[in-house]
């Protein structure tokens, strides 16, 4: 299996939401990134212009995932950027079991007229937010406030 | 469905919920506190019998679990357009004990301040149809839409604490704005014990470059026609300054934008800490809150009034913007094309007002305040009228403006509806249309749209939308609310 997300139909009706799974939490946030960057705008269509790298920690995987897309959001408004893409890595310390994220956020300044821009998300939202691990596949489910 | 015209209890099997709706009057329907345990008060929906049938699930579990948290009085409310949100349902109104009650970004809604603002004109549709095409134009070049949208005022982290303290005060005493219009804002384009030194540097940096924008979603700036056939209150119209004869009006929907969202999400993470130190605990986390007498309670007042004023900040600067679009394509002056505003009203938003339980805090997420004739916050021109309330339909229907009423100070502390409410998600509307495809039908029907995605244009088809008439024709039968016109959109912009 692979990283997947799922734009899902009926789960807000005024907003957005997505099923994102891995077959390691890694995985699983990097299925969770796509889908938020394809809300945005079509990252095909986005440059490769600026960068911006990001550290976070928390002792809990589904916090850690909240703050990640949340910081993203943060960032689409606070430098004005669409994304291209985010390599991201993602390692639990063994003494005190404590996450960190780090990733490089590729993109570029929004432009109407060259990209396919689609939702103005304005947050990631606690609303039926879950993180879990079932069987040996993990799964979030986010629902986005446009 | 039994007790037609009098009180009943309705047939379960019609709703979207196994609960108790009892019949009040035709237009509201209770749900008893012996329907869930932990309300502490009942639940009234404001709906037609089709409107009540129609509605989600959300609406009565929602509505039901507003009714549990601490403090709060009378009753949990939801009015027509009503229909699930986070925590509090769109469309809810609950008021709260200053002293023993509670106060919940979920009561308030991530858009603080989200809201309606209407400009009159003296043109007509006669004036404007030859040169609508570049009124549109020239209005999507100045008020920047969609994802990232920067606005044109450029400010320094001290300014933009002075956008949060003052609102459209801090608009008009820097140029983007009339002094008159002040008087025709709720609360006067500022809200009292705004403290920026609550409000995150996240938060900031999300808004500092977003004065003026419109953002995306259901926001959307309107060109509309008031024609005669569509004045229902000829005083109150001439009051407001329409006369219809197919005049002109722009209406402006939007809010705080980015910034408010993060004032939110920032306060529901202290909340949720906080309700554990105070002992609450709520059905839903989206329905975090605090004491509003509390240091966490006062730190989200402090940020959520911050939030409101940047949003009316935002509309004032959209509105000059406005004005001079319309100046440059009209070449005249704003002043001698009338362009005056109408009002401004703010329907994402928790205040302190006074009713007959005493000092409360009201929360309206999705609900407009609708004082009644003579209340003394009404500006002198409106305060035998009621104050005006802007409602927003569909892009492809149509808009009303109303007023409020003394009975709605009675009943739903001086609240009404604030728009027309969605009935389906964006995925099922983009399924039934594609934008381009209604760019041209639109077009063909005389609205002319333009929108920076053809997907969220999808989004906002007529079709996801209830019918606003029948929403409008419920607060006014309530007695809520009473319409004064209903405006017809020619030209409309989208994020």
């Amino acid at each position: 299996m692979v990283m997947t997300f799922t734009f899902l139909d009926d789960v807000a009706l005024a907003d957005m939401a997505f099923d994102a799974a891995g077959d390691t939490p890694v995985e699983l946030f990097r299925a969770a990134t796509e889908a938020l960057i394809e809300s945005l705008a079509d990252p095909s269509t986005v440059a490769q212009a600026c960068y911006e790298t990001v550290a976070l920690q928390d002792d809990d995987l589904s916090a850690l995932l909240f703050d990640w897309l949340g910081h993203l959001v943060y960032l689409k408004d606070a430098r004005g950027m669409v994304f291209h893409h985010v390599t991201l890595a993602l390692d639990r310390s063994s003494a005190y079991g404590i996450w960190h994220l780090r990733a490089e956020v590729v993109g570029a300044p929004v432009d109407q007229s060259t990209q396919d821009l689609r939702s103005d998300v304005k947050g990631v939202t606690k609303h039926l937010y879950a993180l879990r691990q079932e069987g040996d596949r993990w799964k979030a489910r986010v629902v986005l406030d446009v | 469905m039994e007790g037609q015209g009098g009180a009943g209890r309705v047939n379960l099997m019609q709703l979207n919920t196994d609960m108790t709706v009892n019949r009040i009057t035709d237009q509201v329907w209770e749900i008893p506190v012996s329907e869930k345990p932990g309300m502490l008060v009942p639940a009234r929906i404001y709906a037609s019998e089709s409107i009540l049938t129609a509605m989600d699930r959300g609406v009565f579990d929602q509505v039901t679990n507003v009714a549990c948290l601490p403090g709060i009085r009378r009753h949990a409310l939801c009015m027509p357009d009503g229909h699930w949100g986070y925590g509090f349902p769109i469309g809810g109104v609950a008021a709260f004990d200053v002293e023993e009650g509670v106060i919940s970004p979920g009561g308030v809604g991530y858009d603080v301040n989200c809201g309606m603002r209407l400009i009159r004109t003296d043109l007509t549709l006669e004036d404007v149809r030859p040169r609508l095409e570049l009124l549109m134009t020239e209005l999507f070049r100045r008020v920047p839409a969609g994802v990232g949208a920067k606005g044109f005022v450029h400010l320094g982290r001290k300014e933009f604490a002075e956008v949060m303290r003052r609102g459209a005060t801090w608009c008009i005493a820097n140029g983007y704005g009339w002094q008159e219009d002040l008087e025709r804002m709720e609360q006067g384009g500022c809200l009292d014990g705004a403290d920026p030194s609550h409000v995150s540097d996240h938060a900031i940096e999300r808004g500092i470059n977003q004065l003026g924008t419109l953002g995306s979603g259901n926001h959307y700036l309107e060109v509309q026609v008031v024609s005669d056939d569509r004045i229902f209150d000829r005083a109150a119209a001439a009051a407001l300054g329409l006369y219809g004869r197919d005049q002109v009006v722009v209406m402006v929907h939007c809010g705080s934008r980015g910034f408010g969202h993060q004032v939110a999400s920032d306060y529901l993470k202290v909340f949720e800490k906080a309700m554990r130190r105070y002992g609450i605990s709520v059905p839903d986390q989206q329905l975090a809150c605090a004491p509003f007498r509390s240091p966490e309670g006062r730190d989200y007042f402090a940020a959520m009034n911050c939030a409101a004023n940047a949003a009316f900040a935002n509309r004032q600067v959209i509105t000059h913007r406005v004005r001079e679009a319309f100046s440059a394509v009209f070449d005249t002056a704003a002043e001698a094309l009338g362009m005056s505003l109408v009002y401004d009203v703010a329907h994402n938003v928790a205040k302190v007002e006074q009713y007959r339980e005493g000092t409360l805090l009201v929360h309206r997420k999705g609900s407009t305040r609708a004082f009644g004739p003579g209340n003394p916050d009404l500006p002198a021109c409106y305060r035998d009228i009621g104050q005006p309330v802007i409602c927003g339909g569909s892009m492809e229907t149509g808009s009303y403006l109303l007023v409020g009423t003394d009975r709605a100070m009675q009943e739903t502390f001086g609240s009404t509806m604030h728009g027309s409410g969605r009935t389906m998600s964006r995925a099922q509307a983009k399924r039934g249309v594609r934008g381009d495809q209604l760019l041209k039908d639109m077009k063909s029907r005389g609205i002319l749209v333009k929108a920076v995605s053809m997907s969220g244009l999808a989004e906002e088809a007529g079709f996801a939308y209830k019918n606003i008439s029948e929403v409008v024709e419920t607060v006014d039968r309530a007695g809520i609310t009473k319409k004064v016109a209903e405006l017809r959109p020619i030209g409309n912009i989208k994020g």
